[in-house]
């Protein structure tokens, strides 16, 4: 009987394992039986029904009335395209994002705006196959992106933070309350008392009475951006022009802001850093060093498209130089496509080897050098100039060695000191004859040697021209030397400066984000000068300029959006050090006292723009002042910058250094988790505003952003949605400040307008844009408005701006955006020139630069491009500090082709879902690392466990990762909203950031990030690392 | 000194020979096993659609992928397309590895081997050339997926029947582009008509009759998606080391 | 390392789930032992009574389960009735939904006429149930005509199951492991293997347990199924490396690259080896041999299926499965053991193995 019992319970568990391991079989038969959800079709399953469908015979088009197709802008990178967003009209979801066909950015060609809505969306139908041809896109990305509006991570409410900071504890708060504290201060955590924003516009009492250059106390507020989504100049209006402080940054320094300034040295303008791109359509020779198209870069997809087609259609070959292989290579097309592996941080080394080739063989275009304006230029035939030939005060000793010669020099002008070396100020060159001549006048070649000495204030003074500076510059290194340097054989670089100046002015060097290492400025100053070499800045397909946008805040041509009575103009010294030194009290000081001024306390960065860079360690080490409030508007500079992290974190955590941080986002991100308030945001689709391209479209853009679905976040007592405008039209109301209410704008008559809603600032902004330029937009027909969703809005335009403006206003949300037609790109007199041309020197020698000093050290700067190897802000190489016997590898990173540093679309991860390193075989084999190991990744910044990739795709000695992934936010970690517990994503912390281990500058005592000594930019590239199995 | 190579038509040419000496040495694919679409289909329907694949002009973004996964409702972690991408080391040349792109979805196999075994004839190619599967039939056997030899098959974990590339046949049925079509950012989809001699996609095919390729076809397929710069390690099974991907979750 | 690195691709799941090796695993099981059911049960060869009978209750038992679990591998199995209402002759797999109840039908017709003598002196002995198996018996008469009949249903049902189950994964070219004609043999040859252990096993609880004659007999039988299966895998292996069969080749070719199949290989040889080596000089050891037994017909399976589909058929590399926890894994396999745990339990219970493997005494 005992031995059945066993088998009784035996076969009961059987049958329970039988249960449980069929009950989803069961479950799926009685579903079976019960009726199971139908799919939509049963071939074509859960697809939606298409938004509009097309009559192959006849063109004729039928919208779907339940879906809503409109154009507006993606936010899935920095690119900001134009995009076709499709929504369900009931559930107001998103169903799809593509491209919108008006848009260069989506479209090439783009479709002339005045073909009617209707015929935008045929243009992108199967019909007569017009899609194929004009097809408009969104990325892989820009198709992902839709999925953030819908995040469980996002804020919709204001949060205040509970606990201490970034303890990811918050309670939601009303506006009222989010208003009325970040305003009136007090005792907001138990912490003790907090100044608001009301005591803090202080705009007379000086930060330091000693220091009166720093300004007033309203600079103690800053705040930091990352980039224009076309909302920026209404945040600025309210933050410099209304409340007033000087500090106001974007992301630039730790984007590609060595670039940037490397090349605004060339086109002579490092505050607005002008740069170029590449002629995809008629060049035949691009070099990308330190930019790799198709992978990242702006515009990304537009550059993708566009590479494409030239390496599979047109007449482009290019080259790649870059330590990693990346997506702008493609071996379907070996003998278009090359990829030039160097090590990193050497470009100016390959620059100035090509540059020395380019002497020894002569194949610099000095015929083009020659012409010393642009008037001359055009004379003779081209459509950009140099200052090659201006003469620069070569004798040593000189108070004025490495300036230009000026006319107030040789007595030839008189001007005040206030105009003395600015604009007014002619400079010289030798004309013809050998005479000096003025060079804003000189039409003729000029020489581009000077032999005589001149006279200067009755002394012989050496000169030399800016051609004969670089030269010597180019001739300190040797085509050897530099194939030490970078890695690259002798026979590619001289291959290199071979195809570079065989194609006549179908050819140029761009660069971005690899200029990001602790040499960049001079790299990406060597690379560009290379351009001006060849004189193919304005050719089509050479170096080509941005054509820019139809600027929507500007004081007209229908309302004043840039100007305003009781505006402020800050001023002070910026947060950032972005000025000379030698201006500050300090340095006056120490000069008085008779001690040596340098080295200043730290570094400052004359030649450079707004750096986010050194906002951080110069507001909490209090140099040149603190912070007392920061307000973060959707950006990460934490998660951004190389090494600010680990330096920062505890400061940051201390209310006491800080005491005010408002986050102004729709996400927690690796920032805002620092802050004490966040103010919910829009999100892409939701948002207004006017948006032109970074770069690289040669035809005139504007793209208009409008919230084609409803905002998501809770609505301010007025029943505006939260976000950056209604939040900062809420404080400017408490505040009482100039610029905002019911008078806050004029119209162009200078009647007052209110600014009391986004729509009273972007509609208006939309009637500038309408009727910008000659003419003005034609009129949205109501076939246009009823179509493509404009309608939803058409009361508030309506309602907003005048009556012989609504109509063209509408045309352009019906259009998303003003677009000048494709067929201007080239110039009406030239067509060989491009319509947008940069028409101020290219600067191949920089007196500025030259005429500046290294704060820590007083030595001064080189005036041309140079190569420098990479170093720490002091000068020290930065392998005098970490000897190769100890960090034999290098780290990079990589923009990844597929994610954003914000993409937390699971769409993009479920295709890949982590960065594993990339290490090259032989490094491999010596560390015993094979693909799939887990190792050890160490810089003197910290240490971090990475998966490993081994292949050849790198340069040896060079370990590579992709950016976008390793978060420690935005849906990494689950925050606790008031009760609520969001949800716990693994999937999202996957991978590392190489941020994480950025390194700090020894040479700055370690106490801050390492960046570039001239561009103040962040160090990604070319940090020392090794790396061991973990 | 000023060298302007005529431009060439669409589908390119090889450049001069005067140019690329540095970097010389660059295998080129070689053509081989190239196929030549058949002709027209068999009279039972007007249309006979087919795709194009130019690997040149792809650019590995995956918009494709993403735009048929939110087109097509697609579960996450399953694909009907995806965009195989790939680190090959390259000899003879002075780039030591270069990248490569394969984009990959239902070949519209004209014989298809996914539709005979099909034991409640679930799935199907339809007069017009798409293979569909009948979702209202379909037992979730699996049988298509294993006889698929382009693993361009799987289970839909939420409606458990087969699912696969449809060739987004409701909006092609609409008079519109397939989504990944759509949005192709490096244009290298070409979706068409095969038995239209105007259209794009059989004016690219006729022009380019030396360079197509499919992939597998000593498996007798008969693949209707076309490809452009198929290189002959990556018609079939690749040989090397396989992506680190893990798929997210299990479901159940 | 390789020229080519796959950087980004993704992997297809497994589509065929650990339900579908087992199905594999007992229809095997159940049709080998419905043969090995033969000679004692429906010819009444001497000495086979007892081993013929035991295997017939486990293919009574693993042929109850088989489809269950083949039901389970549809993703919808609610629509299990598809199969019959539309008939597809192309595919082997509609046939097999025809053959397997012909099979069933034939088997436990058979069984049931096999045992409702047994049945029905376990009925009369007043043992646990014996009123179910009173009324299973329906009289317990012995009537061999019926089950000659039955036993021919069911043979032919074994024989078209046999030969489906091998065919429908022999056809699918994509997976050339799968594609190659070896394949039907391997499963037949390892089926009966497989079957003879269970029998063996099942003898080792039953009264005949240390009947030297019977375990020999069920030894030899593995002995020799491990042999066959040895030289089809030497011929398997030399078609391949020789390159006379490029079919064999390319299935070789496909899975010789992967660790995780090269040490199945080679854990699967050893494994057959020595239990082909236990069979024959140790045919006492019978649980061990029994168990190796069961193991080499499972896993051969396990190997052909779930490695088969860790094959990519068109990216790089192998897609390496982890056998999830959830039905659709782990508990899959328990389940399905549970469900036969509960069948033999069931089945023992108005028929215990006692009387089963107990000879028959001869009629004096
Ligand atoms: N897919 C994608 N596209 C994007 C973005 C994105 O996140 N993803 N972000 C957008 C933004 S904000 C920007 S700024 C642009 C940036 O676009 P890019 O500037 O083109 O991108 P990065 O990856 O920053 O840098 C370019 C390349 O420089 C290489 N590099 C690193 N160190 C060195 C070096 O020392 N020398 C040389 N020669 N190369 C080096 C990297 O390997 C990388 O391939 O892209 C925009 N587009
Ligand atoms: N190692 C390494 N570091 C890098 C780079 C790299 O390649 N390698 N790239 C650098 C570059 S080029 C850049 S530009 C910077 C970028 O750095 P940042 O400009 O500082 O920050 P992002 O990461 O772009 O984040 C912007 C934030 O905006 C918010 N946001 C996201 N979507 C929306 C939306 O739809 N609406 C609103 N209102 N807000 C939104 C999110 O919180 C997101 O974190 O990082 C730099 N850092
Ligand atoms: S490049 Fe892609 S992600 Fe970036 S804005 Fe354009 S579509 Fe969006
Ligand atoms: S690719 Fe596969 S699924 Fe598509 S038709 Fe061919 S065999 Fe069938
Ligand atoms: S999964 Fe569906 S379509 Fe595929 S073979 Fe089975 S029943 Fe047919
Ligand atoms: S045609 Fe449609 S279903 Fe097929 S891969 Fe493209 S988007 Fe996906
Ligand atoms: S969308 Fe086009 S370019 Fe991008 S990955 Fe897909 S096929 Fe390639
Ligand atoms: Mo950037």
């Amino acid at each position: 009987m005992k031995k059945l019992e066993r088998r009784d319970l035996i076969a009961a568990g059987g049958l329970a394992a039988f249960g449980a391991g069929f009950s989803q079989t069961l479950g799926r038969m009685a579903e079976g039986v019960l009726g199971e959800q139908p799919e939509r079709h049963f071939e074509h399953g859960r697809s939606p029904e298409p938004e509009f469908s097309v009559d192959p015979a006849t063109g004729a088009l039928k919208m779907n009335p339940k879906q809503q197709v409109s154009y507006t802008v993606c936010q899935g990178c920095t690119t900001l395209c134009g995009v076709r967003v499709r929504i369900d009209k009931e559930s107001g979801q998103v169903i799809r994002v593509t491209g919108n066909p008006y848009n260069p950015l989506s479209t090439d060609p783009h479709l002339p705006m005045k073909a009617p809505f209707k015929e935008s969306l045929i243009s992108v139908s199967a019909f007569k196959n017009k899609g194929l041809g004009g097809r408009s896109t969104a990325c892989g990305r820009g198709n992902a992106a839709m999925d953030q509006m819908n995040s469980p991570f996002r804020v919709l409410t204001p949060l205040k933070r509970v606990g201490p900071r970034n303890g990811g504890r918050w309670e939601p708060i009303s506006f009222e309350q989010l208003v009325k504290e970040v305003t009136e201060g007090g005792d907001l955590f138990g912490e003790g008392h907090v100044d608001g924003l009301a005591k803090l516009r202080d705009l007379k009492t000086p930060i330091d009475p000693n220091a009166p250059e720093l300004g007033a106390k309203v600079n103690q507020v800053g705040v930091v951006m990352s980039v224009n989504d076309g909302r920026d100049f209404f945040s600025q209006r309210f933050w410099k022009q209304s409340f007033g402080t000087l500090n106001y940054v974007g992301h630039g320094s730790y984007c590609g802001g060595a670039y940037r300034s490397g090349s605004g040295a060339l086109f002579g303008d490092m505050k607005a850093m002008p740069h170029g791109k590449v002629d995809f359509a008629n060049a035949e020779f691009a070099m990308f060093v330190g930019t790799a198209p198709a992978n990242a870069g702006n515009p990304f997809k537009r550059s993708g498209a566009l590479v494409a087609k030239a390496r599979a259609q047109g007449v482009l070959d290019y080259v790649v130089v870059d330590p990693v292989l990346t997506n702008a290579d493609n071996r379907a097309v070996p003998t278009r496509s090359h990829w030039v592996p160097i090590r990193p941080s050497t470009d100016g080394a390959l620059a100035m080897g090509i540059m020395r080739w380019m002497f020894d063989n002569n194949k610099v275009n000095t015929a083009y050098l020659a012409f010393p304006n642009q008037e001359a230029a055009k004379a003779g035939g081209e459509p950009s100039f140099t200052n090659a030939s201006w003469l620069v005060i070569a004798e040593k000793g000189h108070p004025r060695f490495g300036r230009f010669v000026r006319g107030t020099d040789l007595g030839l002008v008189e001007l005040t000191d206030e105009e003395r070396y600015k604009e007014k100020d002619p400079y010289y060159v030798l004309g013809a004859d050998g005479a000096l001549a003025d060079a804003g006048t000189y039409m003729g070649a000029a020489q581009l040697e000077a032999t005589q000495p001149l006279t200067i204030g009755e002394k012989q003074v050496a000169i030399k021209t800016a051609y004969q500076l670089l030269r010597e510059s180019a001739q300190k290194m040797t085509v050897k030397q530099a194939s030490d340097i970078t890695g690259i054989p002798v026979d590619v670089i001289n291959g290199l400066a071979t195809e570079l100046t065989s194609h006549g002015r179908k050819a140029c060097v761009v660069s971005h984000g690899g200029m990001m290492g602790g040499n960049g400025f001079y790299n990406a100053y060597a690379l560009m000068t290379l351009n001006a070499l060849i004189g193919s800045l304005n050719y089509k397909g050479g170096f080509a300029f941005n054509a820019g946008g139809f600027r929507d805040a500007n004081p007209g041509p229908r309302y004043n959006l840039a100007t305003f009575e009781g505006e402020i103009k800050p001023k002070g010294i910026p947060l950032g050090r972005n000025v000379p030194y030698e201006r500050t009290s300090e340095f006056k000081k120490r000069k008085e006292a008779g001690e040596k001024p340098y080295p200043a306390r730290d570094q400052w960065f004359p030649n450079a723009p707004g750096l986010a860079t050194e906002w951080f360690t110069a507001a909490l080490n209090g140099y040149p002042y603190n912070l007392k409030a920061l307000v973060l508007w959707s950006a990460n500079p934490i998660y951004g910058i190389p090494g600010l992290r680990p330096l920062i974190d505890e400061q940051l955590k201390d209310p006491k250094k800080l005491p005010l941080i408002i986050a102004i986002d729709p996400l927690i991100n690796e920032s805002s988790a620092y802050a004490d308030y966040i103010v919910p945001d829009s999100v892409m689709y939701e948002s207004w505003g006017w948006v032109a391209p970074w770069a690289g479209v040669p035809t005139k853009t504007m793209a208009a952003r409008w919230p084609v679905v409803e905002p998501k976040a809770e609505k301010t007592p007025e029943g505006i949605a939260i976000g950056m405008e209604s939040f900062l039209i809420a404080v400017a109301k408490k505040l009482n400040l100039p610029g905002f209410g019911p008078a806050g704008l004029t119209d162009k008559d200078g009647n007052p307008v209110p600014l009391e809603r986004p729509e009273d600032w972007y509609l208006r902004g939309g009637a500038n844009v309408a009727f910008a330029g000659k003419e003005p937009v034609g009129d949205a027909t109501d076939e246009d408005i009823q179509l493509s969703g404009v309608e939803r809005i058409l009361p508030l335009i309506k309602s907003t701006v005048k009556e012989d403006e609504w109509r063209k206003v509408a045309f352009l949300y019906t259009r998303g955006g003003r677009y000048q037609p494709l067929n201007q790109s080239q110039d009406e007199t030239n067509p060989d020139w491009q319509t947008w041309k940069f028409e101020k020197a290219l600067w191949l020698w920089n007196d500025n630069l030259a005429g500046a000093k290294n704060s820590l050290t007083g030595k001064p700067y080189s005036g041309c491009a140079t190569w420098t190897p990479p170093a720490f802000c002091d000068g020290t190489p930065m392998r005098d500090v970490y000897k190769p016997q100890d960090w034999p590898l290098t780290l990079i990173s990589f923009k990844s082709p597929l994610q954003n540093s914000y993409s937390i679309a699971t769409r993009i991860t479920g295709v890949h879902p982590d960065n594993p390193a990339i290490v090259h075989p032989q490094d491999a084999e010596r560390a015993g690392l094979r693909t799939g190991d887990v190792a050890k990744l160490q810089t003197p910044g910290g240490e971090a466990k990475c998966t490993v990739i081994v292949h050849e795709g790198v340069v040896p000695g060079t370990v590579a990762i992709e950016h976008g992934y390793g978060h420690k936010e935005l849906g990494a970690r689950a925050h606790t909203l008031g009760g609520q517990r969001q949800p716990d994503r693994p999937d999202l912390r996957a991978g590392i950031n190489i941020n994480d281990i950025g390194l700090q500058d020894p040479t700055r005592g370690g106490k801050h990030i390492w960046v570039d000594s001239v561009s103040g930019t962040s160090v990604r590239n070319g940090l020392p690392a090794r790396i061991r199995r973990a | 000194m000023k060298h302007s190579p005529s431009p060439t038509p669409a589908g390119g040419a090889a450049p001069s020979a005067s140019r690329r000496n540095f970097l010389r040495g660059i295998p080129v694919i070689t053509a081989a096993a190239a196929t030549v679409p058949t002709s027209a289909m068999a009279e039972t329907s007007k249309h006979h659609w087919g795709m194009l694949v130019d690997v040149r002009k792809c650019i590995g973004c995956q918009a494709c992928t993403v735009s048929c996964i939110q087109e097509n409702v697609v579960p996450e972690g399953s694909f009907r397309t995806v965009v195989s991408t790939y680190s090959v080391k390259v000899k003879d040349s002075v780039q030591p590895a270069g990248t490569y792109v394969l984009p990959r979805l239902c070949n519209h196999c004209d014989e298809p081997p996914c539709v005979p075994v099909c034991p409640v004839s679930a799935t199907y190619k339809r007069a017009d050339g798409i293979v569909v599967v009948n979702n209202e039939r379909c037992v979730g056997c699996a049988y298509c997926v294993q006889a698929c030899p382009y693993d361009a098959r799987f289970i839909n974990h939420e409606t458990n029947k087969a699912d696969k590339c449809t060739f987004c046949a409701h909006r092609v049925e609409a008079g519109l582009l397939p989504a990944c079509v759509e949005t192709c950012v490096g244009g290298a989809r070409i979706f068409g008509d095969l038995n239209d001699p105007n259209g794009v996609l059989r004016q690219q095919l006729d022009a380019n009759k030396d360079k197509l390729k499919v992939l597998k076809p000593e498996q007798g397929t008969k693949p209707q998606v076309y490809y452009i710069g198929l290189d002959e390690r990556f018609t079939g099974k690749v040989e090397g080391q396989g992506t680190l991907w893990k798929p997210r979750a299990t479901h159940g | 390392m390789s020229t080519i690195v796959e950087t980004i691709n993704v992997a297809r799941e497994v589509a065929w789930l650990p339900w579908a090796v087992q199905y594999f695993f007992l229809i095997g099981l159940s049709y080998g032992a419905f043969l090995l059911s033969l000679p004692g049960v429906a010819l009444r060869k001497p000495g086979w009574e007892v081993i013929s009978r035991l295997a017939l209750l486990a293919a009574l038992v693993c042929g109850l389960s088989a489809p269950v679990a083949l039901l389970a591998d549809l993703h919808q199995p609610g629509r299990f009735w598809h199969f019959y209402a539309y008939f597809s002759p192309k595919s082997w797999m509609s046939w097999g939904s025809f053959f397997i109840p012909v099979y069933l039908t034939g088997l436990i017709l058979y069984a049931w006429l096999a045992f409702r003598p047994l049945l029905q002196q376990h009925a009369d002995e007043n043992g646990r149930f014996a009123t179910v198996a009173r009324w299973i018996a329906l009289g317990g008469h012995e009537s061999r005509g019926p089950l000659l009949m039955a036993a021919a249903l069911a043979l032919i049902g074994a024989v078209l199951v046999a030969l489906y189950t091998g065919v429908e994964v022999m056809v699918v070219r994509a997976r050339p492991l799968w594609h190659t004609p070896l394949l039907p043999l391997q499963f037949v040859i390892t089926s009966l293997g497989g079957a003879a252990g269970l029998t063996l096993l099942f003898n080792r609880f039953g009264p005949s347990r240390d009947d030297a004659a019977i375990n020999r007999r069920l030894a030899h039988t593995v002995a020799w199924m491990q042999l066959a299966s040895l030289l089809l895998g030497g011929v398997w292996l030399a078609l391949g490396l020789s390159g006379i069969s490029p079919i064999h080749a390319e299935a070789l070719a496909e899975v010789g690259g992967s660790n995780n199949w090269q040490m199945a290989a080679a854990w699967a040889v050893v494994v057959t080896a020595i239990t082909w080596w236990l069979g024959w000089k140790r045919p006492n050891s019978s649980l061990l041999l029994a168990l190796l037994a069961l193991h080499s017909a499972w896993m051969i399976r396990w190997a052909i299926f779930i490695g088969g589909q860790e094959v990519p058929k068109t990216g790089a590399g192998y897609y390496s499965y982890q056998l999830p926890l959830g039905p659709e894994g782990l508990l899959g396999i328990i389940g399905t053991a549970g469900l036969w745990v509960f069948l033999f339990i069931v089945i023992t219970y108005v028929l215990p193995l006692d009387r089963i493997g107990r000879p028959t005494p001869a009629k004096a």
